[in-house]
């Protein structure tokens, strides 16, 4: 695939020709929009992917999910009516209006701009990309301080009024656990050490582009906090997390201070929080603004973009480092904008800028395949953190 | 009895929040640690494996709790992961949980100004 210099629309992204057939012959009118529509679809990857899977005889799974399935969001929400016995009461379902309940009605509206975000700018269908339907679960527990995603369905408590005020009220806290599950769908990325840090990242980054984008931010105006409105006023700090400047998020006598790093020299090394998952996810995250906010404009149209091209890569690893997702970040931006193109360097000098270095002949290696040309060069060494 | 209370995981991790927590029955109110004595014996806490729930793949930001009894020369330990299944041990960690928070709060006359 050759990309034109300069050229930074996605929707050159090939249709392949036995999919144009395929949907030319038993695609609805709906479907054929939906393929005219879908970007990021990348023959090449789909290939790399059945290879790697080896199962040649899955054909179907060539066929991206978008295009062969209608898109509809499929939300239901549940009241736990603060016990712990899930699931619940249905209480609201797709299509129906507000109840009144903010808990119930935020749940609805964040997984709706959630399943907009990867719709409508990834071409995904839902979590699994297959029309998933999303589970949200409120008012479990009492004063129950956690939002968590348990591999299927996201649960949501009300905080304690103390610390923290109801889980629904951040749009990208909900958009980060439905992350989560996207995240498993595409790589997995084992939920430990620095793969564990790049899935908690991963999920910032899709969870702060579906809050900027429901509030229609440019990078340059988002605040790029996670979580932001969760604190009582009780709380000396302003979110769970600061990608533009993790580690200021708060300060406070019950919660501690904020302990994110935002460069590698400050990497914590921990067994605690799953080897820090949710410590050292601060460095992927700023990585991810520099980049966004150097490039400019919506934050989701190009560094998101990348990033989500980056998790669906074959070659990312369920044990996968910050170098080795980096290196993808930077392979994204060639394939998708052009290698040498500004979003190339702009991907790569974002790393850099928090102790990354993605070398130049490194990021270009064609790295896959059986029979493919691999040049000559000495082992990889760890990176020098 | 000696109590030792370790939360750690959701959505963020609060060093504040994650330090352990320790009691002693015998600075709680009487009721309180009488409930607790129930709890454990209710649960069969000394009975159980050192961790109960495992995390569903793909699972991430759940609640983790490490509960630790030390009670008449016995000490044991047991990882439970939210929610908990078993209906005797999760009202005990809903035990534990109060507890504690009534015993920080009475500790440090919490809020304290300016907070």
């Amino acid at each position: 695939m050759r990309h034109s210099p300069g050229h930074r629309h996605s929707l050159h992204c090939i249709l392949p020709p036995y999919l144009a057939r395929e949907i030319a012959q038993n695609g609805s009118a709906q479907q054929r929009a939906y393929a005219l529509r879908t970007i990021a679809v990348d023959t090449t990857f789909r290939a790399m992917r059945l290879v790697r899977s080896g199962m040649p005889q899955a054909t179907r799974r060539l066929i991206p999910g978008p295009m062969v399935v209608e898109s509809q969001k499929q939300r239901t929400i549940y009241d736990v009516k603060n016990t712990q016995a899930l699931p619940g009461t249905v209480v609201r379902t797709e299509g129906q209006g507000d109840t009144g309940d903010p808990a119930v009605d935020e749940a609805y509206t964040g997984l709706g701009a959630t399943y907009d975000l990867y719709g409508e700018v990834f071409g995904r269908n839902s979590i699994d990309g297959n029309g998933m339907q999303l589970i949200a679960h409120v008012h479990y527990d009492e004063n129950y301080d956690n939002a968590f995603w348990d591999g299927e369905r996201m649960v949501f408590g009300d905080g304690d009024g103390d610390l923290f005020n109801r889980f629904t009220i951040a749009v990208d806290v909900i958009g980060h656990e439905l992350a989560h599950g996207v995240t498993e769908h595409e790589g997995p990325l084992a939920y430990f050490l620095q793969s564990g840090a790049l899935n908690e990242s991963l999920s910032d980054v899709f969870g702060s582009l579906v809050k900027q984008r429901l509030l229609n931010q440019t990078a340059e105006q988002a605040d790029w906090l996670i979580g932001a409105g969760l604190f009582t006023d009780n709380v000396e700090g302003v979110s769970l997390r600061s990608m533009k400047d993790p580690g200021t998020a708060y300060d406070d006598d019950v919660l501690g201070k904020d302990p994110q790093p935002g460069h590698m020299r400050d990497f914590v090394s921990t067994w605690e929080d799953n080897g820090g998952v949710h410590i050292n996810s601060g460095i992927p995250n700023r990585a991810f603004c520099i980049a966004a906010t150097q490039l400019g404009g919506y934050a989701w149209e190009r560094a998101g973009h990348i990033w989500y091209e980056a998790l669906r890569d074959p070659r990312l690893r369920s044990n996968s480092s910050f170098l080795s997702f980096a290196r993808l970040t930077v392979m994204a931006a060639g394939r998708l904008y052009g290698t040498g193109q500004d979003e190339e360097k702009a991907v790569r000098d974002a790393w850099s800028q928090v102790g990354l270095r993605v070398s130049r002949e490194r990021a270009g290696e064609p790295v896959w395949g059986p029979g493919a040309q691999l040049p000559k060069q000495p082992p990889q060494r760890p990176p020098a953190h | 009895m000696r109590i030792e209370l370790k939360r750690e995981g959701g959505v963020a991790f609060f060093p504040g929040l994650a330090r352990p927590r320790s009691m002693e029955t015998g600075e709680l109110p009487p009721e309180t640690a009488e409930a607790i004595q129930r709890g454990v014996s209710d649960a069969r806490f000394f009975e159980q494996p050192a961790t109960v729930g495992t995390a569903a793949r793909g699972a991430a930001d759940q609640t983790r709790y490490t509960v630790t009894i030390e009670d008449g020369g016995r000490r044991h330990s047991v990882q439970l992961l939210e929610p908990v299944e078993e209906p005797h041990l999760r009202a005990l960690l809903e035990l534990l949980k109060k507890a504690d928070k009534e015993h920080r709060a009475s500790a440090h006359a919490h809020p304290s100004p300016g907070r």
